[in-house]
């Protein structure tokens, strides 16, 4: 055992001082007005654990540590990541299964007599732990051993297991953590992936008792394993003991396992949305994958800048959205380290529902932030300070020195990792955050996986201008979430037209309506403007086209019982139902027509923030009408092509009738909205036109 | 679950304290009444620099619930000498770790610093102490912050059981009412309100400070003084809360949340505060009942029978009554009632029959094991040292602690069981799934 601290702290004189201090500590004055300066920093040398190697290939690790009378012994099988998929929850199983007794001591014997030692035993299916007082050091050690070489494995605790694990399934289906993790591992890594794969009741059931003990022999070897012991145990006395009760366990086969790629990053910024409707609080988490070992040259660099961004109380994270806003009650990002290259950048809070848009908006704006503005050379020096304390801090536990051993094998780094860590952390600079932040930080690639009540949150989502993604909780994809709001059972679809006809004018006004022509306009992109012309009358007449820089994009015509359309110069004559739809809708108001039948009411739908009747023409056509105001505000016509949307908002009287004089239009992901230049009734058209 | 009665437990803060070595220590107070402790351990470069203020939930107006852990977060905002922000800012940059929690009893603060760093813990710790900014700016942000930490925790599943129980098991006492408090309350308090708290709760003298790990004692000392002395001391806060009439009846009760799938049962029983040596006696039932998977409970009710998917039984200290809490979440088809009764039946076994040599002796190994492990860190022995002094009357019962375990007989744990663990002295509480319009 290579052992060895020097600590040095304390001053030879503080007797001196002493003695001193009592004629003057009462004339003694601080300033406090002034944080107080520390005294020079503390001298650390860092302890190094005892190691032998068993012939089977079990590693072990020592540190000797006297304080209290106790020791712990922790054991890890380093397998690869391993997939399980259509029987995830065998790993679940298995893990649970062992523990409970071996081929030579029964189940009951075995938990009594770790609890009569007063000690703690648990194991999982990449190990174990177990500790206990020192006077019981060598036969807690010997139950542990003798229960991972020769576990007491029963089809009885099997299904026993197997009905808990699918119970407590059902514990956590309405937790926003529990289904904020899933998905988003699922998403980021791929279902395939072994981060990313997930347990369900089905998966569960397609485990059988042979595919657990198979797991066990495949994959709970000493041929990878590390036995860490700590604690107040003397090192050669436990090397015959580990010896002894762990010399049996047989080598195996070595297991190869190729680990498959994580999903690519998302192609553009998205909200992936998950609709709980019992939730209280959004649980927001901007992620991407990472590809980040610990033995990357900016490694050091990464710790850092995650740091400022959302390590803790004084990140940038927490200052916006907790301490400016008081949206959340933490808000926190990390930066996955993974040897294996399948970790997350990720981003978290849980938000109160009516925030969770401003929430996301701010914290890309921080991501943003620490991408493009430098840091502040104080805040750096604060968030090195902070990690050169926790190092020091660290040492108070003798875990860490183990850790730190472990961690050097496990990640393949050089020896000296551990004490170059201060002058690596010290050395990192403004630059360095700046670009690590550009190297790992995507939100231009990101998920925004957002579980929530959707009725809440998602129109104002949606105003973020992100594009949303829906999935149910176990990251399939689904369709947008609607939301039923109960309808007045006297309400129909003639009440609907009717409260829009009164509202726009009435009928009175709307029978001296003969003929209406409009002009809008639109910039398609900057600097380039679409002009729109409309003719309409009462005889089933109409005329649309729009031109952009003097060139006719569309025409098109219907003069009573004939029709056409131009597109990009093609013509093409419309007849039969296309022609009778088309007639319908030539009236300057073609709700007059719908009175007449062929509509139906089929519910109450928010729109906008407003609750809308939805009222559907034919199979393709929904148009919304406001329950408030009465008033048109959307109309939604599907094709095969996909659906496109005209919002009417902004309505103003011309001749004692009210038209929209902006209307919003939907192509694809983009919205045109068309501003009305002119609107003139019962002049400027003539038949002429319809021609 | 477990996670649940884990925070549950935090709320309050299980303290099995003392060490199989002596935890040595100091004491003295300031002229301004705060007591001081101080625990030398110079075998790791840290030290704890930390407050109990003997204020918590149960304390002040019942209709201004959920001042202390309001407190709590309000006095991270800033100082005279310390702007907006910077509490939580100074500290990482110098290495540091803090935090702080709240519980019906007590609030407690603390930062843990490299050891060269103990002045500014003293200062950080007498600043908070002796001049906080309370304003509205603070009042505001932080209203919202606790709602979130609200939902956060409440509203999580099986998050509502606390309140379950303190709702049913008190009808007079403060315990009656949420440690976080009725956001409505929080909402309607006035600065004014804040400020009178803190003149009435925050004074010097109903306070301890516990300085403990790599530090000299004598230069420790003079400079606990040059911090804190100038604080000045206020008048004594005297209590005197209502108590409560015996149960004698089962009182039967029902709560719902939103977010479980899967009911759970809670027997409840309200026991003597954690200074007397009946708590104690119960710590022991309570692990006799379900420590570890040899315990009766465990055994019969998740291992054998499988009526149990979990099952946990607690005896969550509290300084005017202690609460003895069963809980557990039925396997399958498995009624509430049935789990019950089972349970019941080894209760009525400890009242009726001495349990065996070899189960008393498991008892006293497992609190031996807990009692070395409690005081592993600086950070754990401060805590207790604090919580021992202020609110058990008993700094020494760190290292007293397990000699109390080891008094206690096994006719005493049959007289316990019998006197405080009957049906008809309980609160039974179905926990139950909520559905839309319940």
């Amino acid at each position: 055992m290579n052992k060895m601290k020097t600590f040095n702290i304390k001053t030879k004189v503080s007797a001196f001082v002493a003695l001193f201090l009592i004629t003057i500590s009462v004339s003694a004055q601080i300033d406090r007005s002034k944080q107080p300066k520390a005294g020079p920093e503390p001298e650390i040398t860092l302890e190094v654990p005892g190691e032998f190697e068993l012939k089977n290939g079990l590693k072990v690790l020592v540190v000797e540590n006297h304080k209290l009378p106790r020791v712990s012994y922790s054991l890890r099988i380093d397998n690869n990541p391993i997939a399980t998929g259509k029987k995830a929850g065998v790993e679940s199983l298995i893990g649970s299964m062992l523990g409970n007794g071996s081929t030579s001591i029964s189940k009951d014997d075995f938990n009594e007599e770790i609890d009569f030692l007063g000690a703690n035993l648990n194991f999982g299916f990449s190990g174990g732990f177990a500790s206990s007082l020192s006077k019981y050091s060598d036969r807690i050690l010997e139950l542990m051993a003798d229960a991972a070489i020769n576990p007491l494995l029963t089809e009885e605790e099997f299904n026993k297991e197997k009905t808990k694990l699918i119970e407590s399934l059902k514990q956590n289906e309405k937790s926003i953590d529990a289904i904020g993790g899933r998905v988003g591992r699922a998403l980021s890594y791929g279902t395939n992936h072994p981060y990313g794969e997930y347990t369900t009741e089905e998966t569960i059931n397609n485990v059988s008792f042979g595919d657990a003990v198979a797991f066990y022999e495949k994959y709970f070897n000493p041929n990878n394993a590390y036995l860490v012991v700590i604690g107040d145990v003397d090192f050669s006395t436990i090397k015959k003991q580990v010896k002894k009760h762990f010399g049996e366990w047989d080598k195996s086969v070595e297991v190869t396992t190729t680990l498959p790629e994580v999903n690519p990053n998302a192609q553009y910024t998205q909200i992936n949305f998950v609709d709980l409707p019992t939730a209280s609080q959004s649980s927001i988490s901007v992620t991407n994958n990472v590809d980040l070992k610990m033995n990357d040259k900016d490694y050091h660099a990464a710790l850092i800048t995650n740091n400022i961004l959302g390590g803790g109380g004084e990140g940038y994270l927490f200052k916006n959205l907790r301490e400016d806003k008081g949206y959340t009650y933490g808000a926190y990002s990390s930066l996955g380290a993974n040897r294996y290259g399948a970790s997350r950048f990720n981003a978290t809070a849980k938000v109160r529902n009516m925030v969770t848009d401003s929430a996301v908006v701010e914290a890309l704006k921080e991501i943003n932030r620490i991408k493009t503005e430098p840091v502040d050379a104080q805040t750096l020096k604060d968030a090195k300070a902070k990690y050169v304390g926790r190092f020091i801090m660290g040492l108070e536990n003798p875990r860490t020195v183990a850790n730190y051993a472990l961690n050097i094998k496990l990640n393949n780094l050089p020896k000296d990792f551990y004490t170059k860590y201060l002058q690596n952390i010290n050395d990192v600079s403004v630059e360095d955050v700046k670009r690590v932040a550009n190297r790992f930080f995507k939100p231009e690639n990101a998920r925004v996986v957002v579980i929530g009540k959707g009725s809440d949150v998602i129109e104002n989502l949606e105003k973020t201008g992100i594009p949303i993604k829906y999935y149910d909780a176990y990251a399939n994809a689904v369709e947008k979430p609607t939301y039923e709001i109960e309808m007045p059972a006297d309400m129909n679809a003639n009440k609907v037209l009717n409260a829009y006809i009164a509202a726009i004018g009435g009928q009175d006004k709307l029978d001296k309506v003969n003929s209406v022509y409009i002009t809008a306009e639109a910039e398609l992109q900057p600097g380039v403007m679409m002009n729109l012309e409309m003719k309409k009358t009462v005889k089933n007449q109409s005329l649309s086209e729009a031109t952009a820089m003097g060139q006719s994009i569309m025409k098109s015509v219907i003069d009573g019982e004939v029709g056409y359309i131009i597109m990009q110069g093609q013509r093409k004559d419309l007849s039969g139902d296309e022609l009778k739809d088309a007639q319908v809708e030539s009236s300057p108001f073609p709700e007059v027509n719908y009175l007449n039948g062929g509509v139906t009411l089929e519910k109450i739908e928010k729109v906008e923030g407003g609750n809308a009747y939805k009222i559907n023409v034919g199979n393709t056509k929904s148009i919304y009408y406001s329950v408030d105001t009465g008033l048109k505000i959307m109309e939604v016509e599907t094709s095969e092509a996909g659906s496109s949307t005209t919002y009417f908002l902004n309505y103003q009287e011309v001749s004692g009738v009210k038209f929209p004089f902006t209307m919003g239009k939907t192509f694809g992901p983009r919205k045109i909205d068309f501003i009305i230049k002119e609107i003139k009734v019962n002049e400027g058209v003539t038949d002429a036109d319809f021609d | 679950m477990k996670k649940s009665l884990f925070t549950l437990a935090a709320f309050v803060l299980v303290i099995f304290a003392t060490t199989a070595q002596e935890v040595k220590f100091e004491e003295f107070d300031l002229d301004n009444g705060l007591h001081v402790i101080l625990h030398q351990d110079n075998t790791a470069p840290v030290v704890i620099t930390s407050v109990m203020y003997n204020v918590g939930g149960k304390d002040g107006d019942r209709k201004r619930t959920g001042f202390a852990h309001f407190f709590e977060h309000l006095l991270f905002e800033g100082t005279e000498n310390i702007e907006r922000g910077e509490f939580m800012k100074i500290i990482p940059a110098n290495g540091g770790t803090f935090n702080a929690n709240t519980s019906q009893d007590r609030t407690y603060y603390y930062e843990i610093f490299p050891s060269n760093k103990l002045e500014l813990g003293l200062w950080l710790e007498s600043e908070r102490m002796l001049h906080p900014v309370i304003d509205q700016i603070g009042v505001d942000t932080q209203n919202e912050v606790v709602k979130e930490e609200k939902r956060q925790r409440y509203d999580s599943p099986y998050g509502g059981l606390f309140q379950a129980i303190g709702t049913n098991l008190f009808k007079v006492h403060p315990y009656k009412d949420p440690n976080i408090g009725y956001m409505e309350h929080l909402d309607a308090a006035t600065l004014e309100e804040f400020n009178a708290y803190f003149d009435k709760y925050y004074g010097p003298n109903n306070a301890v400070l516990v300085v403990a790990g790599d530090i000299d004692v004598v230069q420790t000392k003079k400079l606990v003084g040059d911090y804190f002395n100038e604080i000045k001391s206020k008048p004594e806060v005297v209590r005197n809360f209502p108590k409560e009439e015996p149960i004698t009846e089962t009182i039967k009760a029902k709560a719902y949340d939103k977010n479980i799938q899967i009911p759970a049962i809670i027997a409840t029983y309200r026991t003597p505060g954690f200074a007397s040596r009946d708590a104690s006696v119960l710590d022991m039932i309570s692990t006799y009942l379900s420590g570890g998977k040899s315990s009766v409970l465990y055994k019969k009710l998740v291992d054998e029978q499988k009526l149990a998917l979990q099952l946990q039984s607690g005896n969550i200290p509290q300084m005017d009554y202690n609460i003895f809490a069963l809980f557990a979440i039925p396997q399958g088809d498995t009624s509430l009632d049935t789990i019950l009764d089972e349970i019941d039946e080894e209760i009525v076994k400890v009242q009726n029959e001495l349990i065996s040599e070899r189960d008393y002796q498991k008892l006293i190994n497992q609190f031996e094991n807990q009692f070395v492990n409690a005081n592993a860190s600086i950070a754990g022995i401060a805590e207790s040292l604090a919580t021992n002094y202020l609110l058990k009357g008993d700094v020494n019962l760190i290292n007293k602690q397990i000699d109390i375990y080891r008094s206690i007989t096994r006719e005493e744990i049959q007289a316990v069981a019998k006197k405080y663990l009957s049906p008809n002295q309980r609160v039974e509480i179905e926990y139950l799934p909520k559905k839309d319009n319940e």
